[in-house]
C-alpha cells in the first residue's frame, strides 16, 4: 500500500483520539460517582 | 473507544438526560467545570471524604443504552478499519490516500453536528421557557468532541494535502476557515473555564456558541466564495454520486460509526459535568457548614472564659 504511513497515522490519530476521550470520560464519571449519593444521580 | 459495559453494577436504561439542575448563586471552581482539562483528579472540596461515603457500587454515568450503544460503536469502527484500510478499492485518481478521506469525512461531519448541536443546546438555555443547565452542559460535552474531532480532521487533512499537494499545509479558503473555526471553539471551552456561578458560565457560553456557529456556513461554502483548492462535497448535496459502491459504503459507515461515538460521549460527558456541578455545590455546603460550626464554637469559648 502506498504512503501507508500517513495512512495509518490518520486511523491511530482518529481511533486513538477517540479512545483517548471516551477513557477519560469513564474515568472521571466513576471518580466522581463514588463521591456523590444516588440521587444526584438521575440517569440510574 | 472503549466500551462502558462493566463499569457500573445494575443500571437500569435511564437516558433522558435529565441531571441534577442544582442552581447556587455561589462561586464556583471554573477549572473543574472546563472539563476538557485532561485529568482524573476530583474536585478538592472541603466534602470529599463525606461525598465518598455517600457513594455506591453504582458509580459511573453509564446504562444499559450506552453500554449497548458503546458496543456497537467498537463493532461500526472495527467494520470501518476493515473496509476503509482493507475491502474497499483505491481511487483511479487519488490511490490510495482514499482511505484518508473515509476518517477525514466521518470526523468533520461529527465536528459540524457537534458545533449545531452546541449552538441549538444554548439558544435552549437562553430562551427562558426551556432554560436548565442540563441545555449548558449538553452544549459543553457537544464542544469537546467537536474540537477533538476538527483537530483529527485537521490532522487527517494535512496528511492527505501532503500526498495529494506536496505540502501538510496550504493557505486555502477551506483550511484557513476550517482552522479558525477550531480555534473559536477552543475559545468556546476556555470561557466555559472561567469562574463564576453555574447560571453564568452557561450564559456567557451560550452566547459565544451563537456567534460561533455563525463561521460553520462560511467554511462549509469556503470552497464555492473563494478559489479553492480544497474539493467541494462529493456525496452531500448531489444528485448524481460518482463513487464506486464500495467507496460509498465505506464513507456513509465512517459518519455513522462517528456519530455514534459522539452520541454515547455526549451522554456520559453531560453526566459527568452535572456531577461536578453537584460537587460545587455540596463542597461549598459543607464548607459554609463548617465555618459557621467554628464561629459558634469560637463564640461559645469566649462566652465561656468571660464569665
Amino acid at each position: 500500500m502506498d504512503h501507508a504511513g500517513f495512512i495509518f497515522a490518520s486511523y491511530i490519530a482518529a481511533f486513538g483520539g477517540s479512545a483517548g476521550l471516551a477513557w477519560y470520560a469513564i474515568r472521571r464519571g466513576r471518580a466522581l460517582g463514588r463521591q456523590l449519593p444516588d440521587e444526584d444521580k438521575p440517569w440510574i | 473507544m472503549q466500551s462502558p459495559a462493566g463499569t457500573e453494577a445494575g443500571t437500569e436504561a435511564g437516558t433522558d438526560g435529565r441531571t441534577g439542575n442544582r442552581t447556587t448563586d455561589r462561586h464556583t471552581n471554573g477549572n473543574e467545570d472546563s472539563a476538557h482539562v485532561a485529568t482524573t483528579q476530583t474536585p478538592p472540596t472541603a466534602s470529599g471524604s463525606a461525598h465518598r461515603a455517600a457513594g455506591s457500587a453504582r458509580a459511573g454515568t453509564g446504562t444499559r443504552f450506552t453500554r449497548v450503544l458503546g458496543v456497537l460503536t467498537i463493532a461500526a469502527l472495527a467494520v470501518l478499519a476493515l473496509f476503509a484500510l482493507v475491502l474497499s478499492p483505491p481511487d483511479v485518481v487519488q490511490g490510495e490516500s482514499v482511505r484518508i478521506l473515509y476518517a477525514h469525512v466521518g470526523t468533520v461531519w461529527v465536528a459540524y453536528l457537534a458545533f449545531i448541536v452546541t449552538a441549538v443546546s444554548s439558544g435552549a438555555y437562553l430562551w427562558k421557557r426551556t432554560s436548565s443547565l442540563t441545555w449548558d452542559r449538553i452544549a459543553g460535552a457537544s464542544a469537546e468532541i467537536g474540537v477533538l474531532f476538527m483537530a483529527i480532521t485537521l490532522f487527517t487533512g494535512s496528511l492527505w494535502g501532503r500526498i495529494t499537494w506536496g505540502t501538510f499545509w496550504v493557505w486555502d479558503a477551506r483550511v484557513t476557515t476550517t482552522a479558525f473555526l477550531f480555534v473559536t471553539y477552543v475559545g468556546y471551552l476556555a470561557v466555559r473555564g472561567l469562574g463564576g456561578t453555574h447560571e453564568q458560565r452557561a450564559r456567557r457560553s451560550a452566547v459565544v456558541a451563537l456567534l460561533a456557529v455563525l463561521e460553520i456556513p462560511l467554511v462549509h461554502f469556503s470552497v464555492r466564495l473563494w478559489r479553492s483548492v480544497h474539493q467541494d462535497a462529493s456525496v452531500a448535496g448531489s444528485t448524481d454520486v460518482k463513487l464506486d459502491d464500495e467507496m460509498l459504503f465505506t464513507l456513509l459507515l465512517g459518519t455513522v460509526a462517528f456519530t455514534m461515538m459522539y452520541v454515547w460521549y455526549v451522554l456520559h460527558r453531560q453526566r459527568v459535568l452535572a456531577m461536578e456541578d453537584a460537587l460545587d455545590d455540596k463542597g461549598l455546603d459543607l464548607a459554609l457548614a463548617e465555618r459557621r460550626n467554628e464561629g459558634l464554637e469560637a463564640r461559645d469559648m469566649t462566652e465561656g472564659t468571660t464569665r
